[in-house]
């Protein structure tokens, strides 16, 4: 018990970080901040305050590592009178392994849609695993959108998000579209679109670059992918064929040659493409302040103008400079003053002018493991017999969690979900095992003898909220702990983390 | 959504439905109806054989060991396993041409709760969850959709919101674990015990600490609100509250089965089927507008691969006693009227028997059954070859049967609801089968 109380306080301390790219951001990060602020001026708003220090460490915590920060971490962090420690704390996460598999799995999940079906699910964990390895090594995004377009061998990840969708041109088409250009021209796959500019021959002429990619057959179930030298698509319920052609109606050049994916390919990550750059910064934005510029985060149609159309144009050229660098554009997002407001109230506030931090909900991934996080539980993952473990993200009970929690909405400023799963959320795993004393490490942890009541409040306001206890709830907490007898102080401290853990405060990321 | 204003949206509905002409009035005598309208799916897990319940071959090779019965219905046959039923013929209308083109379970159980294939772009919500979003009350107690049984491993589609959502999808009802103080009945006559999955606290907590621990949530909730008057915390703030609604012991009485007579329990059945159907009675008594009882839900029960006609004969023993008296109970209560009731599974079976005297999956020719409130009841719509390999009439597919139950339901089959990508998705792209309506 005492080991565990200890541990509490011994994580690892924070590394020492390469901070060669915050020099090269800085000039864009007041630039952003300045727009923004024009904005708000003439709307006559004024920005909410900056963000306290813990709210500021949970926030960057969740959206760049995908969980709540450590108790241990934390502390240092308030403690820390450095000026730098902002642009520390961010290097430090933007180079941490948590920050490649939170950003596969946020990707991932915009790719491929969710799926109960065993076979699938292998794919996206295979997916998954590639993105991983390309954020880890931050691989350049336009080659990671190249690789997408023209993946042959089950080396390449990508493969297997031609084989969740079957191969067939006409989904290629619609998926690849809204992923990487952020334009829904799948609306035109059966009639001319009705608000906007695609019409049906766009479909099919974006279709027909996926017109001839087919399975080869290998051995072992594995799969690769080959371009074929036939095949068309046609417009349904006609036998005529169309050609390969750009959205916004270019035709590719005969000049060059290549197969037609790879004169896709050519086509969206070359640096004068209106969209693929556009489409990954608002990704970005929308990432870090829960909205995009543009909105909805994946609809760039030209119909649908951005909030702020001089910041768009300047952070896509940015980004396209830094080498489609998805990292730098983070740093450069996150280090802004805007990314470090207050969630509270403001005067006039209107989403799209960002005065305030927007309060957004957790993936279910990062729901889990923030309560697992709290109640310091190490999850066994797989059965015991088999002999090698399964990776922590493939557990079943974590699976199913997602399963019961996963949203259809991509607004991820609502807490989109129903009473079954509230109910779930109060009574079942993992709150329910991060809450009770046999089976929550942190609930060990706490009982521990040398602790006093007001240091156990601390303790637990540090680990759900990242941030001191309130005087309030110093008083609130500590008098519901006086009135336990002995025998039923364990209990009492559940109970105390149960009312934190079903809090918006612990359930969201504000 | 309130009856005002469902009365409201059912007479916009007209106005798209006049491709169909006998359509409007009938979605007119609904939305004009203050009756409440219901539904109960009884869902057969596995994939039950026609051939053995309601599409007897009797004399052909195909036919196997049951003897066909009269039922109250002259000329209507049914299997003799199903002899409570059959005393109900009347209200029970048998689809014996339905057609379909998934033989997994997976994919089946998809393709029946939401009318489409899966695969496509789009995850559907199921059937439950398009009608309860319809039929429902946003601010009722209890939850619209309810799923008694469900089978994980095999039927996620059976409750899941889709692209409605999850706050559409279903609350789920399964066997109470060992957790709770054993029930006295329970032991005495064998009654299985059902409860809504974590409706209850976690073992270790009382009730006077679980109000002690609302009250330091409702105090964490107070303070962090007042300060921010955004969506995502509003809506956890409503949400966990109505949670906690249908935790009180009001609510919650709805799923007590202790609170019915020992024998009225043991009217409906002992197993998971039985007592199913008893909460479906429940809840539809208390205005819950869509309930799905899984039959079969262990493994695939009515998955006959071998030994069938020992399997068909226990499933069928239960299955005659649970949806019986349900339909005897909610007739005795008026409720029959006003609820609608459509029993299908997956796909079929062969009409071949195999080595193992058993009966494989077969989409092409099957059964299903829709009855009670809405339903014109005692006949078979459609018909099957002589040794029902094929449909010979009264040909049906999903998108038709989801239309018709919508229709008995009286909610406008096209009635659109708006995917994420703003793409309006009507609930079935089938028309309603005129023939089976009342």
């Amino acid at each position: 018990m005492v080991r565990l109380a200890i541990a509490l306080f011994l994580f690892p301390t924070a590394i020492a970080v390469a901070e060669e790219g915050a020099d090269r951001s800085a000039p864009m990060t007041a630039r952003i901040d300045q727009l923004l602020l024009e904005r708000l001026k003439s709307a006559g708003v004024e920005p909410a305050p900056a963000a306290d220090d813990g709210e500021f460490l949970r926030r960057a915590y969740l959206d760049l590592s995908g969980t709540i920060p450590p108790v241990a971490i934390t502390r240092d962090y308030l403690a820390d009178s450095s000026p730098a420690k902002r642009r520390q704390l961010i290097e430090r996460l933007l180079a941490s392994p948590a920050f490649a598999s939170h950003l596969a799995s946020t990707w991932r999940e915009i790719i491929l849609k969710p799926t109960d079906d065993f076979q699938q699910l292998q794919n996206q964990f295979a997916l998954q695993a590639w993105l991983r390895e390309q954020f880890s090594e931050n691989a350049r995004y336009d080659r990671i959108v190249e690789q997408f377009i023209t993946a042959s061998s089950e080396q390449d990840g990508p493969v297997y998000f031609y084989d969740a969708l079957d191969l067939k041109p006409e989904q290629l088409a619609a998926e690849t579209s809204r992923i990487f250009l952020g334009l829904h021209i799948q609306c035109a796959e059966c009639h001319d679109h009705p608000f906007d500019d695609w019409k049906q021959r766009d479909f099919w002429g974006y279709a027909a670059f996926f017109a001839r990619v087919a399975k080869r057959d290998s051995a072992m179930g594995r799969i690769s992918l080959v371009d074929q030298e036939m095949g068309e698509v046609k417009i349904p319920e006609s036998e005529e064929t169309v050609a390969p052609l750009y959205p916004g109606g270019s035709a590719p050049s005969d000049r060059f040659g290549g197969t037609r994916r790879q004169k896709l390919a050519v086509w969206m990550v070359a640096r004068d493409n209106p969209y693929t750059a556009r489409r990954a910064v608002n990704w970005a934005w929308a990432h870090l302040f829960g909205r995009g510029l543009v909105e909805p985060v994946d609809d760039l149609s030209p119909l649908n103008a951005p909030s702020h159309p001089a910041l768009m144009e300047e952070l896509t050229q940015y980004f396209i400079d830094s080498g489609y660098d998805l990292r730098q554009l983070l740093r450069t997002l996150a280090m802004t003053d805007a990314y470090a407001r207050s969630s509270q109230n403001v005067d006039g506030q209107r989403p799209e002018l960002f005065a305030n931090m927007a309060i957004k909900s957790l993936s279910p991934e990062q729901l889990y493991d923030a309560i697992l996080r709290l109640g310091l539980i190490r999850e066994t993952v797989g059965d015991l017999s088999s002999q090698a473990p399964q990776p922590f993200d493939r557990s079943q009970q974590r699976l199913q969690f997602v399963a019961r929690m996963r949203t259809v909405s991509l607004d991820r400023t609502d807490f989109e979900t129903g009473a079954p799963q509230a109910l779930a959320l109060m009574n079942g795993p993992p709150v329910s095992l991060a809450t009770a004393p046999e089976t929550s490490g942190f609930l060990k942890s706490l009982e521990a003898p040398f602790f006093s009541d007001e240091q156990r409040v601390e303790l637990i306001a540090l680990a759900a909220y990242s941030r001191q206890p309130t005087a309030e709830e110093r008083q609130r907490f500590s008098e519901y702990l006086a009135t336990a007898s002995p025998n039923e102080k364990k209990q009492a401290l559940g109970d105390l983390l149960w009312a934190v853990a079903a809090s918006a405060e612990f359930m969201l990321n504000h | 959504m309130a009856a005002t204003d469902r009365r409201r949206f059912l007479q916009q509905a007209l106005l798209g439905a006049a491709s169909c002409s006998w359509l409007p009035a009938l979605v007119q005598a609904a939305a004009e109806q203050p009756v409440k309208r219901r539904c109960i799916v009884l869902w057969m897990s596995g994939g039950p054989s026609q051939m053995d319940t309601f599409d007897l071959k009797p004399g052909h090779a195909n036919g196997g060991e049951y003897k066909e019965i009269e039922t109250s219905v002259p000329g209507l046959k049914f299997s003799e396993h199903l002899p409570h039923l059959a005393k109900q013929a009347d209200r029970l209308a048998i689809l014996r041409g339905m057609s379909t083109k998934e033989g997994d379970h997976i994919r089946g159980s998809y393709l029946m709760h939401t009318g489409e294939r899966p695969g496509g772009p789009l995850r559907y919500p199921a059937i439950g969850a398009s009608l309860s979003k319809a039929l429902g009350d946003p601010q009722a107690d209890l939850p619209n959709f309810v799923a008694v049984n469900p089978n994980a491993a095999f039927s996620q589609a059976s409750i899941s919101g889709g692209f409605l959502g999850p706050k559409y999808a279903a609350t789920t009802v399964g066997q109470r674990a060992m957790a709770g103080p054993a029930s006295p009945a329970a032991g005495a006559t064998g009654l299985v015990d059902l409860g809504v999955d974590y409706l209850q606290l976690p073992g270790e907590v009382s009730p006077e600490r679980a109000e002690a621990r609302m009250k330091l949530w409702r105090g964490q909730q107070e303070s962090f609100l007042a300060l921010r008057d955004a969506a995502a915390p509003k809506s956890h703030d409503t949400i966990f509250r109505r949670a906690v609604r249908m935790m009180n012991p009001a609510a919650a009485a709805a799923f007590d089965l202790q609170q019915e007579e020992d024998a009225v329990r043991e009217s409906y059945g002992a197993g998971r089927f039985g007592q199913g159907c008893l909460i479906a009675r429940r809840l539809i008594e208390r205005g819950v507008p869509f309930v799905e009882v899984t039959h079969g839900a262990d493994g695939l029960g009515w998955d006959t691969h071998q030994a069938n006609f020992a399997g068909v004969k226990a499933l069928s023993a239960e299955l005659d006693q649970g949806w019986s008296t349900l339909m005897r109970e909610l007739d005795e209560r008026g409720l029959l009227d006003s609820t609608t009731i459509l029993w299908m599974g997956e796909f079929g079976r062969t009409p071949q028997i195999n080595a193992n005297a058993g009966r494989d999956h077969f989409p092409d020719a099957w059964s299903c059954v829709l009855a009670g409130g809405g339903i014109a009841g005692g006949q078979a719509y459609g018909s099957t070859s002589e040794g029902g390999q094929e449909v010979v009439d009264g040909k049906t597919e999903v998108p038709d049967l989801i239309a018709t139950l919508c229709a008995a339901v009286g909610v406008d089959p096209a009635t659109e609801n708006i995917s994420p990508l703003s793409r309006p998705i009507k609930i079935s792209e089938g028309a309603p089968i005129r023939a089976l309506l009342s």
